[in-house]
């Protein structure tokens, strides 16, 4: 696992921790809603204020609807390769 | 005493604004604010407080400068934990008269400018999960007075912004108030005249005209820490002019 998706996953269990969701397993495949971590608006929100803190810039508030945690890390992953910045 | 708090004001620079800021820095706390232009008392603040008073020029009508502002706060101070929404403007005249441009003039700051600040801020108390956010609004809002229909309609608008937001983020700890104030003796209320203010003066119980500090100690209250029972609540201040 790289820092990256390792700093990710670590967010989003902090997120699912105050919401009482900690029980759920985080894992690169798991859809964001639904029957995965079935994080519904508000807390959609929240991940994206979260990921603009810790990164600077987050996928939701460009417009992107990631469906996995996979591609969250995706979407930083690809803003690296084009030179943005990316704190690990 | 508790911890410092980590205060936004927008449009500080004087009338009301300034007379929050002075609030919030008499009670310890740490306070930004922004206006078009900076003045004496900007200075004077800046000089008296540098580590715990930031101040930036910004036309919060555009949405790059307010996006800038809130990003310096944040890298400033890392979160924020009250956001008191005052700058504001009035344009007055009747509306068969009134000039598109002042209207949206009006519309661009009172109404536009506050929803979209309020997003940046938003989201940084949402990652805390704790915040206080106080909208600015008038009893013109409530009541409606003759030459402000398209200001009335501003503060109206967000009264009902501030409902809505505070049902939105009320599980996370943040709530979100209005204070409807009555008139004060600012710059703003110079658009009345003499024959206008000595009137609202007679009509109100009080018998005097509000000044900010009047507006600021309500301000005061419902950013209380203890006071997170209260909220999507407009509270009117205006000397008892509208009982
Ligand atoms: N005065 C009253 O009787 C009264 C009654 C009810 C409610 N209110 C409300 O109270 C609030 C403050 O009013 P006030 O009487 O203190 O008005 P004011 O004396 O005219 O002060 C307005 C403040 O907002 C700033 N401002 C104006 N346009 C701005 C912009 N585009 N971007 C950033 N800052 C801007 C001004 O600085 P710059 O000009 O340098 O930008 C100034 O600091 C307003 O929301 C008003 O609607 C006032």
């Amino acid at each position: 696992m790289t820092d990256l998706q390792g700093s990710i996953l670590a967010l989003i269990q902090s997120l699912l921790e105050r919401s009482d969701k900690a029980d759920i397993t985080v894992a690169l495949d798991t859809p964001i809603h639904g029957d995965g971590l079935g994080l519904d608006s508000l807390e959609t929100a929240e991940l994206s204020a979260m990921l603009e803190d810790e990164f600077g810039t987050d996928p939701f508030g460009e417009g992107l609807m990631p469906e996995t945690v996979a591609e969250i890390v995706a979407f930083y992953s690809s803003a690296g390769e084009s030179g943005a910045s990316v704190p690990a | 005493m508790t911890d410092p708090r980590t205060v936004v004001v927008t449009g500080g620079s004087r009338g009301l604004g300034a007379g929050i800021v002075q609030s919030f820095l008499d009670s310890g706390d740490r306070v930004a604010s922004c206006s078009r232009s900076s003045t004496p008392q900007v200075k004077e603040w800046e000089a008296e407080h540098p580590d715990r008073f930031l101040f930036v020029e910004a036309d919060i009508a555009d949405r790059e400068q307010s996006t800038a502002f809130v990003k310096a706060v944040v890298a400033k101070w890392d979160s924020i934990d009250v956001l008191v929404n005052n700058a504001g403007v009035a344009r007055d005249g009747i509306l068969a008269l009134l000039s598109d441009e002042d209207s949206d003039t009006v519309v661009d700051l009172n109404l536009k400018a506050t929803i979209h600040l309020t997003k940046q801020v938003v989201r940084t108390m949402l990652a805390r999960r704790s915040g206080r956010i106080v909208n600015i609004s008038s009893i013109t809002g409530l009541t409606g007075y003759r030459g402000l229909t398209v200001y009335g309609a501003t503060k109206a608008a967000i009264d009902g912004f501030t409902r809505g937001l505070a049902r939105e983020v009320g599980s996370r700890g943040i709530t979100v108030n209005s204070i409807a104030s009555g008139y004060l003796r600012t710059e703003m209320s110079h658009g009345l005249d003499e024959g206008q203010l000595n009137q609202i003066v007679r009509r109100t119980p009080a018998g005097r005209l509000g000044e900010p500090d009047d507006i600021a100690r309500a301000v005061q209250f419902l950013v209380d820490e203890r006071n997170d029972w209260l909220t999507g609540h407009v509270l009117v201040v205006d000397g008892g002019l509208t009982c």
